[in-house]
């Protein structure tokens, strides 16, 4: 019948870092078993075979000695300086990224972010002019609006004065349409004879007014001495 | 000398690779049962040291931490080539033990030639029991038996428990003394 503890016990046998206690414990369990005692004298056996081996001297061999100047440096603790060329190349690349522009003039050195001066006018410029463009693109698109707007008003003014003339003389036959243009013709004369009463009035208005300005400035000659 | 070494003192490194040479190469040569592939391993042992040695925090002893090293370079060496195939033509015709023999007997002449045989018979007679183990109990043996770590730290090593650590170690134990007798090796 053999034994669970043989491997463990005989293995520890040879462990020198087993407690006391334990090997006490070993050496009791050993004395009442018989397997165990046979499996160790066999494993010392063993070992003390092994340990017959006698150590060989080692052959001519090239050692890597030229390594030794180019072995990798251990992982030292990072040194503030050792941060400085992260932090120029951080700064460098936010001055890039912010346009920053750094100057001499009388009044001292200027830091500018941003474009230079000229540079901002010349932009303006350039957005003026296209802002112009766009308002007179804006402003023609409107006016050609207004202007259909007004072809279809007068469209539909003129549709509704056909109406209202043939509402007035009846179908648009070719009598009716003699009709219509006489009634127009009609209408205008009424009208220049209109303006032409209205004129007249004005103007004589206008000569009662000069006479009136006249009279009054022989009467004030005539009044003095 | 690990802190100048790595400081790069060439001097300093030759001198740790001098004191940890001998503890190396005997320990490739009986994973790997022949001089040729010893020093193969060893080379890949000094090489792995060389590039890790900035890795090293003194956390552990330096011999436990060049041995972590050192298994790990024996089982990727196991994975391109499997060790100790070598061995039995090795111990066939004399063997590379005998050749290291020679050079030996040349450095150093005044040891008695017989002896000196006596030695390389045993080593071999030990690197072909050793052969006949898996590459994961032989490694066992060698941490435990020759380097003396612990059974936590071979653990750590395998990615195994300490039990099964002890287990496959007895198991090895087992297996050795079984070819002990096999060759009447007393």
């Amino acid at each position: 019948m053999s034994c669970e503890h043989t491997a463990t016990l005989v293995a520890e046998y040879f462990d020198d870092t087993l407690a006391v206690q334990q090997r006490a414990e070993h050496d009791s369990h050993r004395l009442q078993c018989l397997e165990c005692q046979h499996a160790l004298n066999a494993a010392r056996a063993a070992t003390a075979h092994l340990q017959r081996w006698r150590e060989q001297p080692v052959p001519e061999w090239s050692r890597p000695r030229a390594a030794a100047s180019q072995l990798p440096r251990p992982a030292a603790r990072w040194q503030w300086w050792q941060w400085a060329p992260l932090a120029m190349s951080f700064t460098l690349a936010l001055a890039v990224m912010a346009n920053v522009q750094v100057g001499a003039s009388t009044e001292g050195i200027e830091i500018r972010f941003g474009p230079a001066p000229e540079v901002a006018a010349l932009e303006i410029e350039a957005r003026l002019s296209a802002f112009e463009a766009q308002q007179q693109l804006a402003l023609q698109s409107l006016t050609q609006a207004l202007a259909e707007q007004q072809r279809a008003d007068n469209a539909r003014l003129m549709e509704a004065v056909i109406d209202s003339v043939v509402d007035q003389f009846g179908d648009s036959t070719a009598r009716s349409l003699e009709q219509v243009i006489a009634y127009f013709e009609s209408q205008r004369q009424q009208d220049l004879q209109l303006l032409r009463t209205s004129y007249q009035q004005l103007a004589d208005s206008d000569y009662a007014t000069i006479r009136s300005v006249e009279q009054l400035a022989s009467l004030v000659q005539g009044g003095q001495p | 000398m690990i802190r100048a070494a790595l400081e790069g003192s060439a001097r300093a490194w030759d001198n740790l690779v001098r004191r940890h040479e001998t503890q190396v190469y005997n320990f490739s040569l009986r994973l790997t049962g022949n001089p040729t592939d010893a020093l193969d391993l060893m080379q890949d042992v000094f090489l792995g040291v060389y590039r890790n040695l900035h890795r090293f925090r003194g956390e552990s002893q330096f011999t436990t931490w060049l041995f972590r090293i050192a298994h790990n370079k024996a089982i990727d060496m196991n994975r391109r080539r499997p060790l100790f195939s070598s061995l039995d033509s090795a111990l066939e015709d004399g063997g590379d033990m005998l050749e290291v023999q020679a050079q030996r007997n040349t450095d150093a002449p005044e040891q008695d030639p017989l002896a000196q045989l006596e030695e390389s018979l045993r080593n071999a007679v030990i690197m072909s029991h050793l052969s006949t183990l898996p590459l994961a109990q032989r490694l066992i043996v060698e941490l435990k038996v020759f380097q003396s770590h612990t059974f936590e730290e071979i653990a750590e090593l395998q990615d195994i428990s300490a039990n099964t650590a002890k287990t496959r170690f007895y198991a090895a134990l087992r297996k050795l003394k079984a070819l002990m007798e096999q060759d009447h090796v007393m």
